[in-house]
Order: structure tokens, then sequence, then C-alpha cells
């Protein structure tokens, strides 16, 4: 399964980028051009503002449960297990009788908390450690990227098998779990990009002007890596959310009773004879979340990715 | 030029290999605690007993020197016992290997020969109503949990279609316990989870096929091959397809890892008796020499699978060349 900064298919299928555009148009800035180009993509917007919505009901969780459903995520009531979907309980109840909306909500903190912590995270060591090789080359690139290769060499989900034993995963160390796979894509990508603006003339003007190289790293690389991360970012997103979803799956991730999207649906195999929306709505939920963040993202990575003008 | 490239390559791949493997029995050893594998299997066992377990499986010693002493028999060809049951490791992945192999290999040629000609038809008919619905199918299948998937089948095609006395598929393991392991038997089993795990490889090589095929239909040697009055069918298939799967090539080969880790979760849910689940399993009950054992097979699968596209993308297009 590819993560972040793994996409060989969106990788690969970018022409080559042309030097500086055709100037059909009076000179814009790169971000306001970029941002026009995504705000003219309605399906794009669309899924956008549908991930902002999820992310919204998930903050404002005990909001919803109070005034929505009613009940609380972790609330047992033994006395009305598997209620099918309808009234009182919209979604149904689950083996212990709580809510299935209500957990579903609550759920979505963690599923999409985590997938974006798991982002951040990646971005922040995978650019660094980017930057850093892809700047003074030589030795630092060797080891570095050997480094890299080592962790794109080892099956992921193995990792997380041995790593979830010795964290005992919360949101943030599941996160940092998933992150420390997720990182080696995003190095690779940037050092790529460090590699091919570090020959550039006016990185030679800033060196000659006797600027230090952190200031140059920082001041005059990172702006130019940051499209590749945009993307890289936005395209991320969906595939983390799967990961960690199939991490709770297997019972290596987010532990119950805490509710997340993944853990809901690890005993459902058992509800196949009476119960299946206990199946539907859990799953549903990741797929319509992912499908938006795939899709907005794909809106980002045409508005956003230079080497596709 | 080539065998100094391998060479190189070679020696980077020994790095990794040494870093993957010290890696996992790091984690391993820290993560084991007290814990000594296969010490719940018998609950009669006195502390001295525990020790000397501890001392037979050489977990009384630092991890470097476990770690050394493996590494010493690897490269003599023997991957040691499994510490939880004592049977040799090697005959552990003989045994799940093919099972791995068998589901992933079908699912991978069914991605192939499905997407390139669905990748074909999306680019010759781009934003057609054919093209729209390819789309949404591939935007599905990047979207979808293989695990839910998973689940859904089962539930149809063997939990529904059985309450309703239609014919139904197995919903677990590689063959029937009771007289099973024919073909067809085999078959069966085969056709839920290698759906699932080709659902996703068809949604991203068909997409690719497309573009790569877009991308290439609007070469210049495209335009001299109509202009010199080529037959259309010649241009697309000779000219064009050749051209296009050439990038598709790196990216099956880039699935290659997969075959042993990528249907880990498939395995799971379909309680298929392969190589990824022996991993799972073994993972939890702390079985060194098991998951030094596969984690060491699937690492140099990856390898060998990276080096193979690459190797395969130079041969294919002479515009490449080895740095």
């Amino acid at each position: 399964m590819s993560m972040l900064g793994q996409t060989p298919a969106t990788e690969i299928e970018a022409p080559i980028s042309t030097f500086e555009g055709a100037a059909t148009r009076p000179a814009q800035s790169y971000w306001n051009e970029s941002w026009e180009r995504l705000r003219a993509n309605r399906i794009g917007m669309g899924a956008g503002i549908l991930i902002v919505i999820l992310g919204a009901i998930a903050l404002a969780a005990p909001l919803f449960t109070q005034f929505l459903t009613h009940y609380e995520p972790y609330r047992l009531d033994l006395l009305s297990t598997f209620q099918p979907p309808g009234h009182p309980h919209l979604l149904g109840t689950d083996d212990l009788g709580r809510d299935t909306l209500t957990r579903l909500i609550y759920g979505g903190r963690v599923s999409l908390g985590v997938a974006f912590l798991t982002v951040g995270l990646s971005l922040t060591l995978g650019t660094t450690v980017g930057l850093v090789a892809g700047f003074y080359g030589r030795w630092v690139d060797d080891i570095l990227m050997r480094i890299v290769d080592t962790v794109l060499s080892i099956p992921a989900i193995f990792l997380f098998i041995l790593m979830s034993i010795l964290f005992r995963p919360n949101p943030i160390t599941l996160a940092m779990i998933i992150a420390s796979v997720g990182w080696g894509g995003v190095a690779r990508l940037v050092r790529g990009e460090v590699l091919s603006v570090k020959q550039r003339d006016f990185i030679m003007a800033t060196r000659s002007i006797g600027a230090r190289d952190l200031r140059l790293i920082a001041i005059h690389l990172l702006p130019n890596v940051l499209p590749v991360l945009i993307v890289a970012a936005s395209l991320g997103v969906g595939q983390i959310i799967l990961i960690e979803a199939a991490l709770d799956f297997l019972g290596l991730g987010i532990q119950p009773p805490t509710a997340s999207w993944g853990n809901m649906l690890t005993n459902a195999q058992s509800y196949f004879f009476h119960s299946v929306w206990l199946v539907y709505f859990p799953g549903v939920t990741i797929f319509i979340t992912v499908l938006a963040s795939n899709v907005f993202g794909n809106a980002v990575r045409d508005a956003f990715d230079p080497r596709l003008k | 030029m080539l065998a100094k490239y391998l060479l190189r390559r070679f020696f980077a791949s020994i790095v990794v290999v040494l870093g993957v493997t010290a890696i996992t029995l790091v984690l391993m050893d820290r993560t084991r605690g007290t814990y000594v594998p296969g010490i719940d299997l018998n609950p009669n066992l006195r502390p001295d007993d525990i020790e000397r377990l501890r001392a037979n499986l050489g977990l009384d010693r630092p991890f470097y020197v476990w770690y050394i002493t493996w590494l010493w028999n690897v490269v003599h060809g023997d991957f040691g016992r499994s510490m939880i049951d004592g049977s040799p490791v090697m005959s552990h992945i003989l045994d799940r290997l093919p099972n791995t192999l068998e589901l992933t290999a079908t699912a991978i040629l069914i991605g192939v020969v499905l997407s390139i000609p669905l990748g074909v038809i999306g680019a010759l008919r781009r934003g057609s109503k054919v093209d729209h619905g390819l789309t949404v199918v591939s935007v599905a299948g990047f979207a979808v949990p293989q695990f839910w998937l998973g689940l859904l089948l089962i539930l149809f095609f063997s939990v529904t279609f059985e309450q309703h006395g239609w014919p139904w598929l197995p919903s677990s393991g590689a063959t029937s316990a009771l007289g099973g392991g024919d073909i067809l038997d085999r078959l069966e089993h085969l056709i839920m989870p290698a759906t699932v795990l080709s659902f996703f490889y068809l949604s991203l090589w068909s997409r690719f096929t497309r573009s790569s095929m877009l991308e290439v239909l609007s070469q210049d040697y495209i335009r001299t091959a109509r202009a010199k009055g080529m037959g259309e069918r010649r241009v697309v298939y000779l000219h064009g397809l050749r051209n296009a799967l050439i990038p598709l090539i790196t990216l099956v080969g880039l699935e290659l890892p997969g075959l042993v880790s990528g249907g880990l979760v498939v395995e799971v849910v379909f309680g298929w008796p392969g190589i990824g689940r022996l991993l799972f399993e073994r993972a939890l009950q702390y079985d060194y020499s098991t998951v030094m054992g596969v984690t060491f097979f699937a690492t140099l699968l990856v390898i060998a699978g990276n080096l193979l596209a690459d190797v395969l993308y130079a041969v294919l297009d002479p515009r490449i060349r080895y740095a």
C-alpha cells in the first residue's frame, strides 16, 4: 500500500516541467494562481468542504451527541443490544447496547485526528531529512538515503505490529508509529526537489553574498519544496486513514473501549447473521471519508503541482 | 556498465538487509520484556525450567550476540527452528509461501490482464461515458478499505447466498478441511480474496495505463506514424501501447514486495494460510527465529522487486541509462 509521497502513478505521469510557463496572462503569484485553479474545480472543492464538515463534526462531538443522538459513546445498555437502525437509535446499537451513530462521531475524532497528526509528523521529519540530505550531498546524503531505503524496505505492516506491542497505542503513539514509515517517502521526494533547486542560479547568488547554510535551507530551499509537500500531504491523508483503520481492525491500533472506525469492525464477522448494519455503517464512513480526501487531494495536485503545468 | 551498476546495488542491498533484520530484532527484544516464547504453552513450568528454556533459546545473552549467531547461521543456510513449535523455520516458510504466492500472483495477474484493456479504452474514448464509468470504479478502488470489502463479500457470497439456498463461496481457508484440495476446491476458496486484492491493483494500473497512453498518443512519433498513412489500429497498438506499457512495468515490479506483506490484511480476513498471517501470528508470540526468517525473505523480495523493475525499465526503454 502506498503511503505519503509514494504515489508512483502521480509521480511518473507528471510531464517534465516546462521552464517558465508561457505568459499569456499578466504575471500572478504562484499561490494566487494555484488557489484560483483549485477554486475553479467544483468537485474538488465539494470534497474539501465535506472533509471540513466531517472534521467539524468530530471536533464538536460532545455537542452533537448531546443534542442529536442523546447518547454517550461508552455508556453500556445491556437491555437494548443489537437494536436495528430507527428510533430511538438512529443507526442502531452494538453488542453492548452502545449507540452506533454516537460511536461513529467519536470514532471520527480518533481516525481523523490520527490521520492528520500522522501526516504532520511524516512531513516534518521527512522534510528535514530530505532537505539535509539533498543540500549537503556526499556522505550525509549516502547515509540518510540508506536509512530511508531500509525504512521503506521493511514490510510496513510488520513494523506496525512490533511497535504497537511496544507502545500500547493511544492516538498519539499510533500516529508516531505510522509516521515512522511514512516519513521515508517524503524524504525521498524532498531530496529529489532539493537536488534540482540547488542547481539554480539564485542559490549560487545567495551563497555568494555570504548566506549561512541554515538560512539557505530554511528561507530559500524550503519555500521551493512547499508545493510538492502540499501535494504529498493532501494525497496522503486518505491512505493514512485506510492504514489506521486496517491496524485498528487487526487489533493493533486504538484499543477498545475507545471507538475508532476501524475497531468498530473488529468483531464484524459475528454480526453477519443478525445485525448487518454494524458491518455497513463504519465501513461506509471510512469509504466516504477516504473518497473525499482522495478527490480533494487530486484537485490540490492539479492546482498546486508545479510539474503539471 | 551494467555489471558495475549491479555490483553497487548488491552492496547497497546487503546494508539494507542488515538494517531491516537488526531493527526487527531490536524491536522484538525491547518489547518482549521478561516473556519467553512458548512459556504459555505449558502452565506447569517451574522458574528453573523457564530459566533453562531461556538459555536454550539463547535469550539469556544480549540481543547482538543472538543477532550475530543468527546471521552466521543464515549465511550457512540455516534459519534455525521456531521458538514456539520447534520445527525448522524454513519448513514453515515453504509451507506457507505457496499459498501466499497463489493468492497474490492471481491477484496481480487479474490486475494486469484487466487493467491494460480498460486503461486503453479509457484513453481512446477519453471523456465518454465509458471513460467516466471506469474513473468512478478506480476512484472507488482507491478509497475502499480492503478488509471491509472482504467482509462485504463474505457477507453476500457466503452468508446471504447460503441463507437463500444458492450456491455459496467458502469464507475461510485455502482448501476445505474435509475432502478438499482438488483444483476446483482451491479455486472456490481463491475467488473472493483474489477479487479483493486485485481490485486495488486494477484501480491503480488502469488509471496509470490510461494516463500513460494519453501521453504517448500525443507524441510526435505517433503523429508521424499517422502522417505516413499507418492504420489506426497499428498506430494505437504497435506504437502507442508498447511505449505506454514501459512505465507500467516499473509499477508492477514495485508491487512484488506486496507478494508477502500486501496480502496480510486480506489473509487475516479470509483466514488464508499465507506467509503474511504467519508473520502476524508469530510476531505476537515473539517467535524470534520465524519472524526474522520471514522478514529476511520479505526484504529480499522488496529489493529484488525494485531491482527487477529498474533493470527491466532500462532494458525496455533504450533512452534510459544506468547512472
